[in-house]
């Protein structure tokens, strides 16, 4: 039985056993590419709190967790199930996955332009599409796989493949809805997206990942972004797993001159949750925002994991996260830009703020710049700190009842960073989900003067 | 008797500050607190809004016959007792109209009253921000946060005026504005002057009184009330200094 093999060795048979069925599976090409990374998986293991890149945060528990792989979408659902969830009222298109699988009736790509290709990566393979052959694994730039992507890729199977065609701008967002559901086994699901954005166009992406299921289950993601020239894309990303669920989200971002990203991630959910921004510039006068906030209460990890590159000169990067903590709620932020000798006229600065409402709460923050041009503007800055007691007061003296100071006080933090988002039902939704846990929070406060 | 002040001691940090202050507002009357630094007045009004690290150690404060000091702060500012700050707290992120209905509500549940729909809640904004000639943009930010000295101050005014207070402290409220801000911020207390309505003034310096005509000028030096007197008083100070008056009370 698999569960008493070793977790590399339980995630092997997996992968044995998976691969026939897998699509595309023959297809000497994608053989390839799933076979390298099965055997890179093998030969890396998972890593252990020794890694630098995973010294605050132990995947123990997810290794623990007998997780099986039964590649089926849950096709049972209707529009009206999922439209409590959606964020995006006039959507340019949507995607909705049910356990990591496309559900075609849910989804629409009717009003996109026809220039405009957006189809699952899973019919892309099957349609024998070369962009896939073409683009995969072009973002990544160390080539050589991390375990849980390589994990990811060994089970390759369906996601977001998007091409924007060069000098083509939609304007309303596309949403992508990743939703688990009915599983009442502890599953993987490995979601894979592609997103290249061709010279000069624009979008913006609203992702979220749901759930109607109290199950433990994982999602282990890897997306591959490329920006063209000139390109524009804005990306926010809810993560409001279960309860009980495991979350890893791995970004790839690889940007040409002149483009720009903003993206925001919002992780409210999971047991154990992780996400990873890698981002490279490949010409001058790119920029790249990123912004983020997160949640945990009891029983709750969430990661976020920074890796700016700046290899060229004149491109800016911006990293600006704030987070609360609950109970025995644990955060880590690892937030490094490197600088290389040659990127003069390089602007990257890094802020992390985290509020504490507990003492038992727990936050290890890492910014690392690595500069090594001398004409740049850097900086860096982080903050952990528990509700200002002044702040506290001001509103109590206005006759606002402590218990719901202390929750505007919360949601102004989350605010401050949510703002940047230009998805206005976004940030709604993260305030509602907060103000919704932190209902049931104890905030510990201490008496000043 | 609105607010009826009685041999009231206080602490800070182990030390003495107020040391037996005497003091009775009625509804309609505006009382000027003067007196040189560290004298206690700001101690006085923090005290009677009820913020954490005063030490109360003698004396009793009526505030509507009922004992002011058991109340929490937010049952202070509920029941009508409205401080406007030396140093307005900024609150970055929490949207001015939010917090302003929250707190409007908060206290029109406390009188009986329904709580005000965004409609109504706008209009009323609307009649309120003239009376600090304040831009409506300034209710899209976050409370205080980037405001200038004088938008801050404004912006005490202005939550007054829509709360609508029965006792009303002003903590040195001129400090820090020009001329012209100051002009503003008086016509402000001035057009809320009412006879359901006590003010208390705390002020270090007899510019405020120029535009705001007090009732009453008491003088706090040392934890006490050491001189009573009309708005003649204020302009006495302003001519011969506290000097003159701590020697008085000496001798």
């Amino acid at each position: 039985m698999s569960e008493a093999l070793k977790p590399v060795e339980h995630y092997r048979a997996l992968i044995a056993a998976a691969g026939p069925s897998l699509p595309g599976a023959g297809q000497p090409w994608l053989d390839a590419r799933r076979q390298a990374a099965a055997a890179r998986f093998a030969e890396q293991g998972f890593p252990t709190r020794k890694t630098e890149e995973w010294r605050y945060s132990s995947i123990g528990q997810v290794l623990e967790q007998p997780f099986r792989y039964r590649d089926e979408a849950f096709e049972a659902l209707t529009d009206s199930d999922i439209e409590d969830l959606l964020l995006v009222e006039q959507p340019a298109a949507r995607l909705v996955f049910t356990n990591g699988r496309l559900v075609p009736h849910l989804s629409t790509t009717d009003g996109l332009d026809s220039a405009v290709s957006l189809i699952s990566l899973r019919a892309a393979i099957e349609q024998g599409s070369e962009f896939v052959d073409q683009w995969l694994g072009k973002a990544i730039i160390d080539s050589d796989l991390e375990t849980f992507e390589a994990l990811n890729t060994a089970l390759l199977n369906d996601g977001m493949c998007l091409h924007i065609p060069a000098g083509v701008s939609i304007e309303q967002p596309i949403e992508v809805l990743y939703l688990s559901v009915g599983l009442d086994e502890p599953n993987v699901m490995t979601p894979r997206n592609l997103i290249v954005l061709d010279r000069g166009a624009s979008a913006r992406l609203v992702e979220q990942y749901a759930s109607t299921t109290d199950a433990a289950y994982f999602n282990n993601g890897l997306t591959e972004i490329l920006l063209g020239e000139d390109a524009e894309l804005e990306h926010d990303r809810l993560q409001d797993e279960a309860a009980q669920a495991y979350h890893m989200s791995v970004i790839h971002l690889a940007q040409a001159a002149r483009s720009r990203y903003r993206g925001m991630v919002a992780s409210l959910g999971g047991t154990w949750a992780r996400t990873e921004y890698h981002t490279a510039f490949s010409a001058e006068e790119a920029g790249c925002e990123l912004a983020g906030f997160y949640f945990a209460g009891d029983g709750q990890l969430t990661d976020i994991h920074l890796d700016v590159r700046h290899p060229v000169p004149r491109c800016n990067s911006e990293q600006k996260f704030k987070g609360i903590l609950a109970g025995r709620g644990k955060a880590v932020l690892d937030g490094r830009i490197r600088v290389v000798q040659d990127a003069q006229q390089t602007e990257a600065h890094l802020s992390n703020d985290t509020l504490l409402l507990s003492r038992n709460a727990e936050v290890d923050t890492k910014p690392q710049l690595e500069i090594f041009a001398d004409d740049v503007k850097c900086s860096h800055g982080t903050t952990v700190g528990q509700l200002d007691p002044m702040q506290l007061f001001y509103l109590r003296a206005r006759g606002i009842q402590a218990d719901t100071a202390r929750k505007m006080l919360c949601l102004g933090f989350a605010d401050e960073v949510l703002e940047s988002c230009t998805v206005p039902a976004f940030i709604e939704r993260v305030d509602q989900k907060l103000q919704h846990r932190l209902a049931d929070v104890h905030i510990d406060t201490t008496t000043s003067g | 008797m609105l607010l009826s002040i009685k041999d009231l001691t206080v602490d800070v940090d182990g030390q003495p500050i107020l040391k037996g202050l005497n003091l009775e507002v009625k509804a309609g009357e505006v009382h000027a607190i003067m007196g040189p630094n560290g004298s206690g007045k700001s101690t006085l009004a923090h005290v009677l809004s009820g913020r954490e690290g005063y030490e109360v150690t003698g004396g009793e404060v009526k505030y509507e016959d009922q004992d002011l000091l058991d109340l929490e702060v937010e049952e202070r500012a509920r029941k009508g007792l409205f401080l406007a700050m030396q140093y307005p707290v900024e609150l970055p992120g929490v949207n001015n109209t939010v917090f302003l209905r929250e707190a409007l509500n908060a206290i029109r549940a406390e009188r009986g009253e329904p709580a005000l729909s965004a409609v109504d809640f706008m209009k009323l904004m609307q009649e309120k921000l003239k009376i600090v000639e304040m831009k409506p943009d300034l209710l899209k930010r976050s409370v205080n946060a980037g405001f200038s000295g004088g938008e801050k101050k404004r912006n005490e005014i202005l939550q007054m005026a829509v709360l609508e207070p029965k006792l009303a402290i002003l903590d040195e409220t001129d400090s820090g504005l020009d001329i012209d801000a100051l002009r503003i911020v008086a016509d402000g207390v001035n057009a809320l002057r009412s006879p359901e309505r006590g003010m208390i003034l705390v002020t270090h310096y007899q510019r405020l009184l120029d535009y705001i005509e007090p009732d009453f000028v008491h003088v706090l030096a040392n934890g006490k009330i050491i001189r009573s007197g009309d708005k003649s008083l204020a302009l006495e100070l302003e001519e011969k200094g506290y000097n003159w008056v701590l020697e008085e009370a000496v001798a």
